[in-house]
């Protein structure tokens, strides 16, 4: 009985949150001026505010749960998905910011979890693009070469360990920074892999499946990239899920000790450099499939695609989110891929004015956009 | 034999600049006990300051290259000591206390906002820009090996200013505050040194050193690009940490040690020399993990 | 015959550079004892407990635990072998709940595997909701109001709670050897009182608990401790029960300020 009525609540809860955001994504995406871009934002900005006030976004989180959360992103971008069926442009910035998802949750593992720096996400989505490149043209199914493009980052990452476990801090963060600069220069000389022209890559094909193609189904003309969309979303849940899973165990417990204080979490037994090796890897692996279905899906990589100031966005994405905030960097992500496509008179000022944006969120608010929340039970009440 | 002295010119040339950069790192880790990774591009911004300085007086009809020199070395460097407050004063001094990945992220943006100026801004600032030839073109031929005076003349300002820099920490009042103050804050503070005056001169006086090799640089190779300052902030810092954070002579010497592993990498594969800054770069993280907390200081373990 | 002691330090040797901080400590404890350690400021105690929990290597002499050898020891063996530690200052990690400070010092008996932490949900849910009980436990007996508040973040509960909440970090793990870093930093006389109480009763409880204790307060040494140990300058003044070392001349002058 009550079982029943939780089920309803939390179903309800859900509705309230995800039908106004899909709505409101349904209408930025749908915006073809900058005028209606900015209405939309300033609506987004109200709905918003009002939840907060009223209390009733902060409900509908709790209310919804975990299951309720995740079914309600799904649907959301099933729906927004479904909308746009015919329009390739807003489907591949969908799928795009899907991706980047994928690749900050990697980063949010290290950085967020783990407290280990990578200033060389770029290079890893980049190890991923080009193992997809090299090896999606073999006859391994496209699956593997995806699990491939994760392991080889991953592998590419544990090269950096040493390094990494001996240092900390600024020392740490200029490590990654010097691999994210050497890996570019790397692929720009090196004409064995395309060189600063890059190489270019099939589509992604799955069980026969070929995801470029526009294709007629349900009564619908489906252009290719809704596929790469529907891919993306599915492997941003399980991304989510994973880190969420993660994060409310004890393996996000002993990454929160490492992450807080070293020195008394080695007191109890916790293997430091064990758990920031587990995050630096698990998180580049993600980065590394992120990479592979970025490169699939666009069809051409090249060194520009991985420089030093993507790899700064990515860790912005994380800090604008609120670090160790999963709901505030869905959005962040979504807002800072989305809006230069949205607003094309700023593309080209784009990272100047993205610079200028974070160093006055950091200066202004020291403490991050959304404050960190404790973890809450696990236990079986909660579940 | 030639060609052995080639490379040695070469890589003292490269050994100055990285330590007029490390200089700066080391000087401001010492008084704030922060990295402050716009200097890279500092320096670039530096290179076209002077860039600009040029222009202008190109275009009032100075025509004597002696003016213009000095025109150019003082409209990077004073300019970029401004600069080198300002962002002090908006950017660090802020962020004070702020967990290190803040102030971190802050500064790297800082870099990027200043390079993006300097892309879009700057007159064709996205395409590399060449940098006239200021000083004399005297040269002697020795066997293969051609002496630069232009070069001889660089090597000596660069001396005399690291020098300079030494004298003023050593021998002067506003030397002796900053060294208080890198030696403990608190008790600087309570000696009636003004904390905040000493910090924002010390990154002006940083950041006139990096605009300074901004110039060597450009001058060196007559060309400067908004993308070059990464490169040589990366090295810069590194040298610093090899270096010792904290230490001006262990400063010079990552410097120097940096410019003669990366001139040894090119003597032993010429082949590779397309190479060189990946090679650059892996020394980087290879040094840093070899010696995490450099080569003379000592390991500061944390305190239980 | 006597029972083999349970910890045997030979000789340990710490120095900083040219400061020797733990110079030639030779100590014992038996099983269940609790050992008062005490010295003035800069003596030493802390010290030991750090090369002694593997936090500093020592530069000389040994530590054998129980049947095991500690020297050079990582800190994670040490807290294997049942030995856990507070700090001086505390380290509680403060944006973390108070239940999840104690499931860091109980990290030896959780399952840390990637298939049950992540796909067994339900066997997870059940060792948490057993943790929890052992947590209100020890709450119970050190600091009642706070095992309502288990949930929440360390940094909104006051000082004196933390410290406590940090002697249930060190406890839950059942060690049979704590290292208390002065507890009672910042408490009242009462406060101290019945923290003190609360350590015995809790050694009752878990029987063969034996515990280092460094406290500035005689007459909590005095109350409690079986034996003491007088630290200066690093090295060993002298040993004995409270009654002995606090009438010995050379303990009064170095460290009671007494002539
Ligand atoms: N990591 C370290 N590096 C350098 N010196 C240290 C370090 N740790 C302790 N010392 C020095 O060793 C000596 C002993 O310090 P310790 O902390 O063990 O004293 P203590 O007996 O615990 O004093 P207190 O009662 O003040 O806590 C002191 O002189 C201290 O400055
Ligand atoms: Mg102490």
């Amino acid at each position: 009985m009550t079982a029943a009525r939780a089920r309803v609540r939390s179903a309800l809860a859900t509705l309230v949150l995800a039908v106004p955001c899909t709505l409101l994504l349904y209408g930025f995406l749908a915006a073809e001026s900058e005028g209606k871009v900015a209405l939309v934002l300033a609506g987004a900005t109200l709905a918003a505010a009002l939840g907060w006030r009223t209390g009733l976004l902060g409900w509908a989180v709790r209310a919804s749960g975990q299951g309720g959360l995740a079914l309600g992103f799904a649907l959301s971008g099933l729906a927004l998905v479904a909308a746009f069926h015919e329009d390739p442009f807003v489907l591949l910035l969908l799928a795009r910011a899907l991706i980047a998802l994928v690749a900050c949750l990697g980063l949010h593992v290290q950085l967020a979890d783990a407290g280990v720096p990578n200033f060389a996400g770029a290079a890893f989505f980049g190890v991923g693009g080009y193992t997809a490149a090299v090896l999606g043209k073999g006859a391994l199914p496209h699956a593997v070469v995806l699990l491939a493009c994760g392991a080889l980052a991953a592998a590419v990452g544990s090269v950096l360990l040493l390094p990494l476990l001996r240092t900390r801090g600024h020392y740490a963060a200029l490590i990654t920074i010097a691999f994210g600069l050497l890996f570019r220069t790397f692929f720009e000389v090196n004409e064995s892999l395309g060189g600063p022209q890059g190489l270019k890559l099939g589509g992604l094909e799955v069980l026969g499946f070929h995801f470029n193609d526009d294709r007629h189904v349900l009564g619908l003309e489906w252009s290719g990239y809704a596929f790469y969309a529907l891919a993306a979303l599915a492997l941003a849940l399980a991304a989510l899920s994973l880190v969420r899973r993660l994060e409310r165990s004890w393996l996000g417990l002993a990454l929160d000790a490492v992450r807080l204080d070293e020195t008394a979490a080695a007191c109890f037994g916790v293997e430091v450099a064990r758990w920031k090796i587990g995050a630096f890897t698990l998180g580049n692996a993600l980065i590394g499939v992120a990479g592979g279905l970025s490169a699939m899906m666009v069809g051409f990589i090249a060194p520009n695609n991985f420089t030093f100031q993507e790899s700064l966005v990515l860790v912005s994405i994380l800090l604008l989110g609120g670090l160790g905030n999963l709901a505030g960097l869905a959005v962040a992500t979504l807002i800072v891929v989305c809006l230069p496509e949205k607003l094309q008179p700023i593309q080209e000022y784009r990272y100047l004015l993205f610079s200028v944006l974070v160093v006055l969120v950091l200066v202004l608010r020291p403490a991050g956009l959304v404050r960190r929340t404790a973890r809450r039970s696990f236990g079986s009440a909660a579940a | 034999m030639d060609l052995l002295a080639q490379y040695l010119m070469n890589g003292v040339m490269l050994g100055l600049m990285y330590a007029l950069v490390a200089l700066g790192f080391t000087l401001f880790f010492g008084v704030l006990n922060v990295i402050q990774f716009a200097h890279g591009d500092v320096l670039t911004a530096g290179a076209f300051a002077g860039l600009a300085g040029y222009a202008l007086v190109v275009r009032a009809g100075v025509q004597a290259s002696l003016p213009q020199l000095l025109t150019v070395v003082l409209a990077a460097t004073l300019s970029m000591a401004v600069l080198g407050a300002v962002l002090g004063r908006t950017l660090v001094l802020p962020l004070k206390g702020a967990p290190a990945l803040n102030v971190l992220l802050a500064t790297l943006m800082g870099g990027t906002a200043l390079r993006e100026c300097i892309r879009l801004f700057y007159p064709g600032g996205s395409q590399p820009q060449r940098f006239p030839a200021l000083l004399p073109s005297t040269a002697w031929a020795l066997g293969r090996f051609t002496l630069r005076l232009d070069n001889l003349l660089m090597l000596a300002a660069g001396m005399a200013l690291v020098l300079g820099v030494s004298l003023l920490l050593q021998r002067t009042r506003t030397g002796l505050a900053i060294r208080a103050v890198a030696q403990d804050e608190e008790t600087a503070r309570t000696m009636g040194i003004d904390f905040r005056r000493v910090v924002l001169f010390t990154f002006a006086l940083g950041s006139a050193l990096a605009a300074f090799a901004g110039v060597m640089n450009g001058l060196y190779y007559n060309e400067v690009n908004f993308g070059s300052g990464l490169l040589l902030g990366v090295i810069g810092f590194s040298a610093a940490v090899v270096g010792g954070l904290g230490s001006l002579s262990g400063a010079v010497l990552g410097g120097f040690l940096f410019a003669g592993l990366q001139t040894l990498g090119a003597v032993v594969m010429p082949f590779a020399s397309a190479y060189k800054d990946v090679f650059a770069f892996g020394m980087v993280i290879l040094l840093l993990a070899w010696k995490p907390t450099g080569l003379i200081g000592e390991p500061l373990g944390e305190r239980v | 015959m006597t029972p083999a002691p349970l910890l045997v330090c030979a000789d340990l040797t710490r120095s900083f550079g040219g400061l020797v901080a733990l110079d030639g400590l030779s100590v014992e404890l038996k099983q269940g004892e609790i050992l008062g350690l005490i010295g003035p400021n800069g003596s030493g105690k802390t010290t030991f407990f750090n090369v002694l929990t593997g936090l500093y290597p020592a530069t000389r002499g040994e530590v054998r635990f129980g049947g095991l050898t500690l020297t050079g020891a990582r800190p994670q063996a040490v807290y294997r072998a049942g030995i856990t530690r507070t700090f001086q200052r505390s380290r509680l990690c403060l944006e973390l709940s108070i239940f999840d400070n104690l499931a860091v010092g109980a990290h030896q008996q959780l399952d840390h595997g990637l298939y049950f932490n992540l796909l067994r949900r339900r066997a997870l849910a059940r060792q948490a909701d057993a943790t929890a009980t052992a947590a209100r436990e020890l709450l119970e007996i050190f600091d009642p109001p706070l095992a309502a508040r288990l949930f929440e973040p360390v940094a909104g509960i006051a000082m004196i709670g933390r410290r406590r909440v940090e002697i249930c970090r060190a406890l839950i793990s059942r060690p049979k050897l704590l290292l208390l870093d002065e507890p009672s930093a910042g408490m009242t006389a009462d406060e101290t009182a019945h923290l003190m109480d609360d350590l015995l009763e809790v050694r009752r409880r878990f029987g063969d608990l034996s515990i280092i204790l460094i406290e500035h307060e005689m007459s909590v040494i005095a109350r409690v401790t079986d034996r003491c140990v007088v630290l200066n300058y690093g090295k060993k003044l002298c040993e004995g029960t409270y009654a002995e070392v606090s009438t010995n001349t050379e303990v009064r002058q170095a460290y009671l300020g007494l002539a």
